[in-house]
């Protein structure tokens, strides 16, 4: 199940029972349940045995797990976190009951494991986290434990999107389990929202090292990383402003009719640009490897590269319009994810509206820490150098985050390079820069030709992320320019 | 720390080595990434000159655009410790 026509007018008549009918007072507590619920059902199955259930737990413990770590100095587990780790342990066994209702009525994706041995394995997982964690933190300091759980999350990370190691793991498992190895494949592994999640659970750590984050309880935290409208592609929320989102639900008109227009407006919106829009060009009218393969003529590959420049716009913002609507129903208002990224003319300005949410976060966890690091270097590094590591280091990340895969690393030198170039080029010019202000026509003009170049840059780099081999990549970008 | 020497530090660093034009007459509530006259990228050094010359550690989060734009935002971060 994905966020499909379907799946939106479900959620719509749930929005209208949470907000016609539900006590104001419980309505953190249904988001807390929903979310918990949603991510099962919106897991797609596995070949995996129960793999397609024990993912989603995966992700319910280890948010758990980084809410107890990265708790508030001070701060001691409430009635409230306990009822809430009660109920969300009820969730994951009362689904597990679906094992013993027929396939065409099930909500999971298919069969789950024996509830009695689920309730064990998960008292057993509880315990030996609770004993590493008591180890640990006599071990390390609190800032050292908390970074050596962000290490760690990167490892499973990497391990997790790295095509080699991904296998290794769907090997292991298939053994496990008794299946056939020698059909490990990436997909077998598609653990849904985990890059949003894991990208979200290091914010809560980093912050927690930081002391920015604010006390969070057990159901604020695994509401957070879980809310369901966001839960498959974003955008990543900041906790503190999700937090005062949720504390402000009981407060929250129900059914106040310029939030449901907008809500409905938005989920519209996101609807025809998803479905209708970038479905449409995706019928042969985007780049993909067939037809790449299949084209020679530059013309043509240049139709298909708008085309997929288009395609990739209208698919994520149409989504990212569905997911803020659909929290708007809730009474949560989820960040923007895009400014008209294609009309922008600078790449930086390209990078502060596109994928918003994540560019803000590989700058909060990424550029910003790495280029303090160098700045308080002695000697100090010259400027252009600190520029140049940070800006690539930082899309390398934005880059891996979609794959650990030589595209995606060329890809992200690609737009680091240009930022560095661009920034060394805006340093020159700033003062003939406002200059420009005075000469309306030039400055239309100049505007003219740097949205050109932008554009053209930004949609050149998509034929890496359209393609996943790299000599293939490298080939339509030559025949783009009859080479 | 009080307030007038915090904001005429800031004012002479920001102007000397972000905007790189000391004879710039900056205004309290001037956009400053804003308005052109640094980039966002500079953040990062305002952030390591306000912890080497306060004292203060800015947490990376805070230093973004909307809460870093102008001297009398930047002034009261840093006064908030």
């Amino acid at each position: 199940m994905t966020l499909d026509l379907r799946a939106v007018l479900i959620i719509t008549a749930a929005a209208l029972v949470y907000a016609a009918l539900l006590p104001a007072r419980w309505r953190g507590w249904a988001l807390f349940l929903g979310s918990a619920a949603a991510i099962y059902l919106l897991q797609p199955p596995l070949a995996i045995r129960f793999s397609d259930f024990l993912l989603p737990t995966a992700t319910l413990v280890l948010a758990t797990g980084l809410w107890w770590a990265t708790r508030a100095p001070g701060q001691t587990f409430t009635r409230e976190d306990g009822l809430a780790l009660l109920l969300l342990a009820g969730v994951i066994l009362a689904l597990s009951l679906m094992r013993f209702v027929d396939a065409p009525y099930r909500l999971t994706p298919s069969r789950p494991p024996d509830p009695l041995m689920l309730a064990a394995g998960l008292l057993v997982v509880g315990l030996v986290l609770a004993g590493g964690w008591q180890v640990a933190r006599r071990l390390l300091p609190a800032k050292g434990l908390l970074a050596l759980l962000i290490v760690l999350l990167v490892a499973v990370f990497i391990i997790w999107k790295a095509d080699a190691l991904a296998v290794a793991v769907s090997a292991a498992w298939r053994g496990a389990t008794g299946q056939d190895m020698s059909l490990a494949s990436m997909s077998d592994l598609n653990w849904l929202g985990f890059s949003y999640v894991a990208f979200r659970l290091i914010h809560l750590l980093r912050d927690r090292m930081s002391g920015l984050l604010p006390a969070l309880t057990l159901r604020e935290h695994i509401t957070y990383v879980i809310f369901f409208p966001s839960f498959i592609a974003g955008p990543i929320d900041r906790a503190e402003r999700f937090a005062d989102d949720l504390r402000a639900l009981p407060a929250l008109a129900g059914l106040d009719a310029p939030r449901w227009i907008e809500a409905a407006t938005r989920i519209t919106a996101g609807l025809v640009k998803k479905f209708v829009i970038a479905d449409g060009l995706a019928q042969g009218m985007a780049l993909n490897s067939v037809n790449a393969a299949q084209t020679d003529s530059p013309l043509w590959l240049w139709l298909l590269l708008y085309g997929y420049a288009l395609r990739l716009f209208f698919d994520f913002s149409g989504y990212t319009d569905i997911a803020i609507g659909l929290g708007l129903l809730f009474g949560v208002r989820l960040p923007e994810n895009f400014n008209r990224p294609y009309l922008k003319t600078s790449i930086t300005a390209f990078w502060q509206s596109w994928h918003i949410t994540l560019s803000n976060w590989a700058r909060f966890y990424v550029f910003s820490p790495l280029s303090r690091w160098l700045l308080m270097r002695q000697p100090r590094p010259s400027p252009a150098l600190i520029v140049l590591t940070t800006q690539t280091a930082t899309m390398l990340v934005i880059g891996l985050w979609h794959g650990v895969t030589l595209n995606f690393v060329i890809w992200g030198v690609w737009h680091g390079l240009a930022l560095f170039v661009h920034k060394q080029w805006s340093d020159r010019t700033r003062a003939w820069y406002r200059r420009l202000n005075e000469t309306p026509r030039r400055k239309h003009l100049w505007t003219a030709a740097t949205w050109f170049v932008t554009f053209h840059y930004v949609v050149l780099g998509w034929v890496w992320f359209a393609l996943p081999d790299a000599g293939q990549a490298a080939r339509v970008l030559l025949r783009l320019f009859g080479l | 720390m009080d307030e007038a020497s915090v904001r005429a530090d800031l004012r002479a660093y920001i102007t000397r080595e972000l905007i790189r034009d000391e004879g710039y007459g900056l205004k309290d509530d001037e956009g400053i990434i804003s308005g052109g006259l640094m980039d966002s990228f500079a953040l990062a050094e305002l952030g390591v000159y306000v912890e080497q010359a306060f004292g203060v550690y800015i947490p990376d989060p805070d230093l973004t655009v909307a809460k870093m734009d102008t001297l009398n935002q930047i002034v009261a971060r840093v006064l908030r410790g």
